[in-house]
């Protein structure tokens, strides 16, 4: 069946049709592609959850708190199911069983059973006939409660022993403390040229993608229900929904529709999905709940706020001796993700920096705000701000170039943490190489005028950690791939795609290893009925767990073509390559054949075409063999360094980040573009959240029987900033220029190498502003965010001046 | 369980809510996307939920409730608009155009397909509402006595609309090179029709 | 989402209609043009109202002309419109440059002049969710009884946002309203800085039935300038933080002859100084640094709107001294 080409062209050109054109173009994975599911995203035809209307279907609003800390006395549902329109009601007690996405942390109900813990913690839920109704039926619900004194600050959180936000907690508000030490701390303290210490304090910020929280749940008569939901964990929201809802896991099927961003703040279940498929049980129709703005901020699940003491001890020439952490984690109303945050807070600190000892003590507490959860670089982000400004003081002290501090810690490749995180593939210099070329840093550290000034800093993050939430030791990522006649090759995965680009990458790696163009290949992702199990897209794992499991399920079959074509052909199967929509043999370019041929053949030959691969994480060689050792630890770590030039005017004490660099090593970049939209858009979120964005309660008075103090608002818990106007996301015309510089150091562990993107490049973008703030005015700002009014006070500290 | 054409009710029995209140259905008429169209609404509708929930137009996006994000703009009259701070039974008699009536015949506008090439729509959930500003641009530029393709206008005339996803980075890039590409086909254009004249 | 509250839409092509529409419907109308501060404000329930009535049709609200050595700019003139006219922008730059500066392209296609001077008022503690005002107990402005900017205070202090009010106020602009008294039409015309009342929660000085039509601007003559800036967080969306509009007449040795200073985003009335004091001095960085000073000593933001109120105190007198000091060149 060998068609032979000649290289007459003619010939060539008349085999057009079959292979498109397509010689001689790049690789697929590693070419600069574009996003493979935008064009019918950006053109109204693929559906976001919103998007998406059933006949008959039901309209979902919430009643919620306007109480920080109440007690339930009474919920009064009558005046909202006597409204014409009103189809049902469902409260707490309807949905007892408590959840959380931590299996080991269960405080959260679907709707407060007994007890409020922040302002906007939903309390009811009503299905209607539109929105407006559901609207007016809230209105109409009346809850009595007994107003308890609110605690807002982690402070005031661990002084109230006494006063317990969550009344079965353990030890009085703290839902988690963990306290490692490795080696001698105390002892390296003491023989240390220099300590730096110092307190620092990082604020809470939010995700605020654009699009807000929106599910709909429909039964369909045979018990079976469907939930659509704009998650970027449909996995877990399946085995919450079976949990809260008391039904097997097999009759509930979980379809996550286009997300519209995510960020970590989709990473668990919400309440809205729990009532859209309750409320579908009452009434046996349709119900659909999309948040309002509001509500998102409300859901939040943002980075935490922290309050860390540190001290780091340096031998003369520069060389880390021993880091001393102290934090506390302002965790809000609930545990959220808030055991795996308050392991991060140390475990994740231990790269790309060598040290031999190391100690950090970690206090997460409950506040009556909105809960904290996994933000972009969950949990990591915050020590790394603190440690990068130390290392930068100390750079200052010892007279040694930043840079230079930073390569002489440099931990190496194939090294082994203090904390016993094995280290892969590690590409930290060529990082910091790239960030200092591209940015002139040797003309201008130390060397811009006054009120101009360029700053350093770098991170690791991991891909993906090696361990599931639940305890299990089945796959955290699995693909099924189907080829058929039509040339098509079909990937089914539970891959939650949030536009971070997991559907391209899983097309890249099929296209590239069965020889077919990237349009060829359909990804159908995140549906639990149709899709194996993948855990969701978070801790940046999807590109090296899924993409492994694809490259497993491709490589499977693209043997069988090849050891059909060498049968046929009568070549080994070796010397076979399926490229661009080509079958042929390396040795000899007349032996060829369409793919599509080629799948046809094979076909017909061993039947249907399916394959599945798995992806179980490295059980050797990873982690530390200690209590919690293994949280934190991933097959393979992301290295990043950022160079920030940033302007200060010293009259109004704002910043203005003029440009950042930022080097990210993500081990292979299955696809430039798209590695390079992940560093953008990392960089820009975290300038943002250095220097305007702040999601957090207004400070105020206090009040417990509706009695207020003289001053201050009088109402603790109140958010500060509740819509897109207040939350101030930077604009078109807000942010820097952004230099994104991939570096490849490819990691055995990632399929062709490859690491993660998604969150590595957020975290030293932080510190290297603030440490190019002191370059350009020698105002250190330790409490973030860098705000006008901080620099300015700084100044005036600095030269005694007086305002104006 | 199958989705259907996206046709929202939600008007229909809305007085149940407020009885006392006063309450018209209006027939609103507009050109969307270069159509004549003719649709009931409640008379307080917002453009967007016209759109989206009367049309079956879900191109256009919500994304704050109320004028601060940009992920509804639609362009009135050429203008670009805040669909969900716009009365519906406002713009009567006025051309809308929304991101679905971009491309022309199937065929993706130079926007999308630059947007699609050079990852400028990560998730896509502001991207329509970008899109619809870009465009916007697009024709203020193609109608300059002199247009010129500059970075600083493209920042502007996107200043309305936030994006989560990208650092706007790429956004620029699509917008710069769509521009580019636009002015050199006019460009073009001219040139042959002055050699026509010739 | 957030849904509008039902109400009633009428859509006047006259004058009169529209005014007779108000002044039956009584304090449950309103007039609406772009809607972009009223839509917003009726979607959280801060507004509420029962027939929106809509001005765009009205031709009279429409237009910029000179006439009479004054320009006179329609009530429906839009933002952009304003800011890219080449009258506008030749006889009153700072306004051209004000309009330029207000929220987004997106507002500024839709929003006008008139729906900019007659703006609500602003303050972190209304402008808010239902639940978000609920949960606070209401406040003055609201269903409370409290302020909680100035806690005791007897009276709503909440600011005006609007960019364009405070560089026409120091243009010397006047506006021109339509009222209706015994079914006929009434006008009458006041300054601007008179429009504006100290009680946030009814700082114009309309009656029911009246609205503004038009705002006539004298010609500033050739040594008369006028500046504006404006300081908000970001450089897009944001309303001003602090706002300030200055007006230098220049004698022909350089010196000041009288001035006007004014200062917006305080209260819910601009502030005005007038600079008689300064009179006969040198206009250069000495004055501007004394027209700073001066407004950090009279002025006070308040907690009000959001970011830090001694900030912006601070924050006011450097953007004053910036204002003169761009001025100085003219
Ligand atoms: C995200 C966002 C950002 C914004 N940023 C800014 C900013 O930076 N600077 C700024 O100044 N504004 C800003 N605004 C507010 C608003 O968009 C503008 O002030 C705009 O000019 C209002 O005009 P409009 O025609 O849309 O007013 P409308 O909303 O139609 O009306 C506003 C108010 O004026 C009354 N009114 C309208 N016309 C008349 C009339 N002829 N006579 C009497 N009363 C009348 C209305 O009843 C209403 O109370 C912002 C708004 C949003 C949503
Ligand atoms: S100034 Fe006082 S009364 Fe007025 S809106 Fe603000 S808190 Fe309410
Ligand atoms: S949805 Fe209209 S501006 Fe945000
Ligand atoms: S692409 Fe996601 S918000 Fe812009």
């Amino acid at each position: 069946m060998s068609r032979p080409i000649s290289s007459d062209k003619t010939a060539r050109d008349l085999h057009r049709l079959d292979t498109d054109g397509a010689e001689g173009s790049g690789p697929i994975v590693g070419g600069r592609h574009g996003k493979h599911d935008a064009l019918p995203l950006m053109s109204g035809i693929d559906r976001y959850t919103d998007d998406i209307t059933l006949p008959r279907m039901l309209h979902c609003k919430l009643v919620r708190s306007p109480h920080a800390h109440a007690k339930i006395i009474a919920i009064d549902t009558s005046g909202a199911e006597a409204l014409e329109g009103v189809h049902a009601v469902v409260i707490g007690s309807e949905m007892p069983i408590p959840y959380g996405v931590i299996p080991w942390t269960p405080d959260e109900h679907a709707l407060a059973l007994h007890k409020v813990r922040f302002v906007g913690d939903p309390v009811a839920a009503v299905a209607a006939v539109s929105e407006e109704v559901a609207i007016e039926a809230c209105r109409r619900i009346v809850v009595r409660y007994e107003v308890l004194e609110a605690l807002v600050t982690p402070q005031a959180a661990l002084a109230r022993a006494d006063l317990k936000i969550h009344e079965d907690n353990r030890h009085g508000n703290i839902t988690k403390h963990v306290h490692l030490e490795f080696g001698d701390v105390d002892a390296a303290l003491a023989a240390a040229a220099l300590v730096v210490e110092g307190d620092y304090q990082f604020h809470g910020s939010t995700h605020a993608p654009i699009e807000p929280h929106c599910a709909i749940a429909s039964v369909d008569g045979k018990g079976l229900l469907t939930v659509w939901s704009a998650t970027q964990v449909p996995h877990y929201l399946q085995r919450e929904l079976a949990k809260v809802l008391e039904l097997p896991m097999r009759q509930i099927r979980v379809i996550q529709p286009a997300v519209g961003g995510a960020f970590g703040g989709k990473s668990e279940p919400f309440a809205l999905e729990f009532c859209v498929a309750k409320l579908a049980f009452k009434t046996g129709r349709p119900v659909k709940c999309l948040y309002t703005r509001e509500e998102v901020f409300l859901a939040h699940r943002g980075r935490h706020p922290f309050d860390m003491h540190y001290r780091t001890a340096f031998a003369a020439d520069g060389k880390i001796l021993a880091i001393d952490a102290k934090s506390l984690l302002d965790g809000g109303a609930y545990s959220s993700f808030g055991l795996v945050t308050t392991y991060y807070s140390g475990q994740l600190l231990g790269a790309p920096y060598r040290f031999p000892t190391y100690r950090f003590d970690s206090t997460r507490v409950y506040t009556n705000k909105p809960a904290c959860g996994p933000k972009r670089g969950h949990g990591s982000v915050q020590p790394r701000f603190a440690l990068e400004v130390q290392l930068d003081k100390a750079s200052r002290t010892l007279g040694l170039d930043p840079i230079e501090l930073r390569r002489r810690n440099f931990i190496g490749e194939n090294s082994v943490t203090i904390n016993g995180f094995h280290i892969g593939s590690n590409g930290f210099l060529q990082c910091l190489e790239a960030v200092v070329q591209a940015s002139g840093w040797a003309e201008k550290w130390g060397k811009l005028p006054r009120g101009h000034g360029i700053g350093v800093a770098g991170s690791c993050y991991i891909s993906g950690t090696n361990y599931c939430i639940y305890p299990t030791e089945l796959p955290q990522s699995a693909v099924q791939m189907c080829l058929d006649r039509s040339g098509r090759v079909r990937v089914f995965a539970g891959t939650s795609e949030i536009g971070q680009g997991s559907t391209t990458m899983l097309a890249a790696i099929a296209a590239q290893e069965l020889g077919v163009e990237l349009d060829d290949v359909r990804v159908l992702a995140a549906d639990s009925d149709l899709c194996p199990v993948d855990l969701g897209a978070y801790s940046s794992r999807i590109t090296l767990m899924a993409g492994n499991a694809c490259l497993t399920a491709a490589r499977t079959l693209g043997d069988k073509i090849r050891d059909i074509l060498a049968q046929l052909w009568g070549i080994p199967a070796a010397d076979i390559r399926l490229e661009h929509r080509r079958a042929f043999s390396l040795t000899n370019p007349q032996v060829w054949m369409p793919i599509q041929e080629a799948f046809i053949i094979t076909e017909s030959k061993l039947g249907l075409l399916g394959s599945t691969g798995s992806y179980t994480s490295p059980q050797s060689a990873v982690h530390g063999d200690y209590r919690g050792g293994t949280i934190g630890a991933s097959p393979a770590y992301s290295f990043t360094a950022h160079i920030a030039q940033v302007q200060v005017d010293e009259d109004t004490g704002e910043v203005t980040i003029e440009h950042i660099w930022c080097a990210h090593d993500c081990g292979h970049a299955i696809n430039p573009v798209l590695v390079e939209g992940q560093i953008e858009g990392s960089v820009y979120m975290g300038a943002a959240e250095a220097v305007m964005e702040h999601h957090d309660t207004l400070p105020s008075g206090l009040r417990t029987d509706g009695r207020r103090r003289d001053s201050g608002p009088g109402v603790d818990g109140l958010l500060m900033a509740s819509s897109l106007l207040d939350y101030r996301m930077p604009t078109s015309l807000d942010v820097p220029q952004l230099t994104a510089l991939i570096v490849q150091a490819p990691d055995p562990r990632g399929p062709y190498g490859a690491k993660e993107a998604g969150e590595g490049p957020l975290h030293s973008a932080i510190p290297a502003i603030a440490n190019a703030v002191f370059d350009a005015v020698g105002v250190r700002i330790d409490n973030l965010p860098i705000s006008p009014e901080k620099v300015l006070r700084g100044l005036r500290n600095q030269a005694g001046r007086k305002p104006c | 369980m199958t989705e259907t054409a996206p046709v929202d009710s939600t008007f229909l029995d809305t007085t149940a809510a407020e009885p006392t209140r006063a309450r018209r259905l209006v027939i609103c008429r507009l050109q969307v996307n270069g159509e004549g169209v003719a649709v009931v609404a409640p008379v307080h509708w917002t453009l967007l939920e016209l759109l989206r929930y009367q049309l079956g137009l879900i191109g256009s996006k919500q994304g704050c409730d109320k004028g601060d994000c940009g992920a509804c703009t639609v362009l009135l009259d050429g203008k670009p608009t805040l669909s969900c701070i716009t009365l519906a039974v406002a713009v009567q008699g006025r051309c809308v155009e929304t991101v679905e009536g971009l491309g022309v015949g199937g065929e993706p506008h130079p926007l999308q397909r630059e947007f699609a090439e050079r990852g400028a729509a990560q998730c896509g959930f502001c991207t329509p509402g970008v899109l619809m500003s870009a465009a916007a641009y697009l024709d203020e530029l193609s109608s300059s006595a002199e247009p010129v393709v500059r970075q600083a206008d493209i920042a502007a005339a996107l200043g309305g609309n936030l994006c989560r996803c990208t650092g706007y980075t790429k956004i620029f890039e699509a917008v710069h090179a769509a521009a580019t590409q636009i002015l050199q086909r006019s460009k073009a254009l001219a040139d042959t029709s002055t050699d026509d004249a010739s | 989402m957030l849904r509008l509250p039902p109400f009633d839409v009428h859509l006047p092509d006259e004058l009169g209609a529209a005014l007779a529409l108000l002044a039956k419907h009584g304090r449950q109308a309103r007039p609406m043009q772009g809607g972009t501060d009223l839509v917003p404000n009726l979607k959280l329930g801060q507004t509420k109202l029962e027939h929106a009535v809509l001005l765009a049709g009205i031709d009279e609200l429409h237009g910029i002309e000179l006439d009479d050595g004054e320009l006179r700019l329609g009530a429906a003139t839009g933002l952009n419109a304003l800011a890219q006219d080449p009258q506008v922008q030749a006889h009153l730059p700072a306004l051209a440059f004000a309009a330029s500066r207000i929220a987004s392209p997106q507002i500024r296609s839709m929003g006008t002049l008139g729906g900019n001077l007659c703006l609500d008022t602003r303050c972190r503690y209304i402008n808010q969710s239902e639940l978000w005002r609920q949960a606070l107990g209401g406040c003055l402005k609201s269903h409370g009884r409290e302020c909680h900017v100035v806690p005791g205070g007897q009276g709503c202090v909440a600011a005006l946002s609007s960019d364009t009010a405070p560089v026409l106020i120091a243009y010397g602009a006047c506006v021109h309203i339509a009222g209706w008294q015994d079914s006929a039409l009434v006008r009458r015309h006041i300054a601007l800085a008179d429009l504006y009342d100290s009680d946030g929660v009814r700082h114009l000085r309309l009656a029911d039935a009246e609205i503004v039509t038009a705002v006539r601007v004298p010609l500033p003559s050739a040594n008369v300038h006028v500046g504006y800036r404006k300081w908000a967080v970001r450089k897009s969306i944001d309303f001003p933080l602090i706002s300030v509009a200055l007006r230098l007449e220049r004698s022909d040795t350089g010196s000041l002859l009288a001035g006007l200073l004014v200062v917006s985003v305080l209260g819910p009335r601009p502030r005005v100084i007038d600079l008689k004091a300064l009179a006969g001095r040198t206009i250069d960085a000495d004055l501007a640094k004394a027209l700073g000073q001066m407004a950090f000593d009279r002025c006070r933001p308040l907690p009000n709107v959001p970011y830090d109120a001694d900030y912006r105190r601070e924050r006011l007198a450097v953007e004053v001294r910036r204002l003169c000091t761009e001025m100085l060149n003219l």
